[in-house]
């Protein structure tokens, strides 16, 4: 008996995936930090000698604006897909079973079709000629500018990220009983005060995670930023793209991603940490 | 003493589709009265309580507090506290907050706040809890934090649904109590939803019984079991035996009836003069009612004495219960107290049940 309590089932349970992690992320990964801290060479991929060249390097005025527009589409995704989708995530929670099946079916669409295919498809619709600016020209407007912007980026990702905020709010949402929402009221809360007090705050971790999946996912994004954005302002994925297979800078390419992923975990860090500050405080007595 | 209509719910009806709904109902809580709607489920008693509550708009039909249209307000302005089946506490608020939340939305003083929600911490017993979340606190202490939240408030009304069907058979009884004697003490008008006759009967003042959607009968607790008006009713609350039979006459004010399988009953229970000789009845007889005696006793007049054999004896610790074969082939269930001399009885034996004429009651089928 001791030594069934004993045998490590957690390893059995956990290890495949372990192993598959240790392979291909932590090994690669460790490999990228290694060429982060060597020189370039054109000849030699890097030079055998330490530096941090590769980081100073990001404090150009051109890698700083890089990340600063990266951040910024990142943020700006995020708070349209927080708008959108909080009120969608609550009309998914609490309707009914089948409408909610096809509700969710229509929502995640569009991570069902290829990338390209997708983009095509927003060409169609925010192209110079597009069915937006026809229908502009045709209300007596003048045309307008959508794609190739900063716009049509935030368009296209708000389209695919959108469910990825959707789905944790909802499932946040869900756990939550209605009766609770009656009693509030019950109590005397009208709508908004009820929203505030009581689905707003059982709601955030699933808003907060809905939030990181979407700020990660925008920031690192390389395909919609590279058909539809504009070409002389990339986000950081198209940078390293370029410096990977077009410049084949590697230990450039290096320090960017790693900064990327610094910046990544660093936010999510912070958003941990606020969310468990003020849940305290939420709870005092 | 006549006493104040505190609501008035008057032709409610809901209707949720052609086939399914709920109503009319009518009936009226007086100030102070702990009253109980009492049905099995689906019989629309929990509509009721939502349409007072303003969860449920009505179909038709006006609910009114102290004579003004409480329909038309939103749940937030109806000022009827309510206690939730699954008590719905807030997960994410202390004890102390969950009670404060209706006084924060009130904007009340920081210290008057505190001096109620103590107040009324110490009413439920559940000082020292003050600073626990609901998840750490048992079913029962859930239970009176829901209670004390609602009360708070000081709402004209305060309604339980389904409050004490969550909890296990010893707390049950146990809260039961409690409530009670809250009620009696705070004198607050209560509505309370359930579908455990036992509670009904122990908490009311009086009793709704509901049946599909429509009242059946409304009255005290001992109207409602001594005197029910539908067989429904009979059957609902406590155990019953229940005859189909048909008047054949009357002597010296009371009724002669004939069951079905031909057992001649005399009945003299109150009500029963409405009906006709000839008319079709079901004769209702409380298995706490029936005596059971060795053969051989003297006829007494009033009493009806029937011989028959045991078929049957159930052992419940405080109670038994017997089955009873009549030579008319009627069957009847007895209960009786479990004492010294109701041991005795055992299957097969051939005895004589003693019914007092009082005790039949004739309903109209």
């Amino acid at each position: 008996m001791e030594g069934a309590r004993t045998r490590p089932i957690w390893a059995f349970l956990t290890g495949p995936y372990a192993v598959f992690l240790l392979f291909l992320l932590l090994v690669p990964f460790a490999n990228v930090a290694m060429y982060s801290i060597h020189p370039y060479s054109p000849t030699k991929v890097f030079l055998p000698e330490l530096t941090l060249d590769n980081y100073r390097k990001i404090f150009d005025l051109y890698y700083v604006r890089l990340f600063g527009r990266t951040l910024r589409l990142g943020l700006i995704t995020t708070a349209v897909c927080v708008v959108l989708g909080y009120p969608l995530a609550y009309f998914l929670a609490r309707a009914m079973p089948r409408v909610q099946a096809l509700c969710l079916f229509l929502l995640i669409m569009p991570l069902m079709v290829s990338a390209v295919i997708r983009v095509f498809g927003w060409i169609v619709i925010l192209g110079r000629k597009g069915l937006v600016n026809q229908a502009l020209v045709a209300l007596g407007l003048e045309p307008v500018k959508l794609l190739y912007s900063e716009t049509a980026v935030v368009i296209g990702l708000v389209n695919i990220f959108l469910p990825f905020m959707v789905l944790p709010i909802m499932a946040s949402i869900e756990r939550i009983p209605p009766s609770l929402e009656e009693a509030a009221q019950n109590l005397g809360a009208n709508w908004y005060q009820m929203f505030r007090r009581t689905i707003l705050p059982l709601s955030l971790p699933g808003l907060i995670s809905g939030c990181l999946l979407v700020y990660s996912l925008s920031i690192s994004a390389f395909v919609t930023p590279a058909l539809m954005g504009n070409a002389r302002e990339r986000m950081a994925g198209q940078q390293i793209y370029d410096e990977v297979l077009v410049s084949f800078n590697w230990p450039v390419a290096s320090s960017l991603a790693l900064t990327l992923v610094l910046l990544t975990v660093g936010l999510m860090f912070c958003a941990l940490f606020a969310t468990r500050h003020a849940s305290r405080r939420e709870t005092a007595p | 003493m006549p006493r104040s209509v505190e609501l008035e719910v008057c032709e409610l009806t809901k209707r949720y589709s052609p086939q399914v709904s709920v109503g009319p109902i009518s009936f009226e809580v007086y100030e102070g009265e702990f009253f109980s709607l009492l049905g099995p489920s689906g019989c629309g008693k929990t509509t009721t309580l939502r349409c007072i509550a303003g969860f449920e708009g009505l179909s038709q039909g006006s609910i009114k507090l102290h004579g003004e249209r409480l329909d038309d307000k939103p749940p937030h302005r109806r000022d009827v506290g309510l206690v939730f089946q699954n008590y719905a506490l807030f997960p994410h608020l202390t004890v102390f907050d969950n009670i404060a939340f209706g006084l924060r939305l009130r904007r009340l003083a920081k210290s008057a706040i505190a001096d109620r929600v103590g107040r009324v911490l110490q009413l439920v017993d559940l000082a020292e809890m003050a600073a626990r979340f609901p998840a750490q606190l048992s079913g029962g202490q859930q239970q009176r934090v829901a209670i004390a939240r609602s009360l708070v408030l000081e709402p004209r009304i305060l309604m339980f649904d389904e409050p004490l069907s969550n909890l296990d058979f010893k707390l049950r009884i146990q809260m039961r109590e409690e409530l009670r004697n809250l009620q009696r003490r705070l004198g607050k008008t209560s509505i309370y939803v359930t579908h455990d006759q036992t509670e009904a009967l122990a908490l009311s003042d009086r009793i709704a019984v509901l049946s599909h959607g429509r009242i059946e009968q409304i009255g005290t607790p001992g109207e409602i079991y001594e005197r029910p008006a539908t067989a429904f009713v009979a059957e609902f609350i406590g155990s019953s035996n229940m005859l189909r039979a048909r008047i054949v006459g009357d002597v010296d004010s009371a009724k002669i009836v004939v069951t079905e399988a031909g057992l001649r009953l005399c009945c003299r229970a109150e009500s029963n003069d409405m009906l006709d000789d000839g008319a079709d009845v079901s004769v209702l007889l409380r298995p706490e009612r029936v005596h059971i005696e060795t053969p051989g006793g003297a006829a007494v007049p009033g009493q009806n004495r029937v011989a028959a054999r045991i078929a049957d004896v159930t052992y419940l610790g405080e109670d038994l219960h017997l089955s009873l074969d009549l030579v008319s082939g009627d069957l009847l269930r007895a209960s009786l107290k479990n004492a010294n001399s109701t041991r005795t009885w055992t299957p097969a034996q051939a005895v004589e049940i003693v019914i007092d004429a009082a005790d039949i009651r004739l309903l109209r089928r």
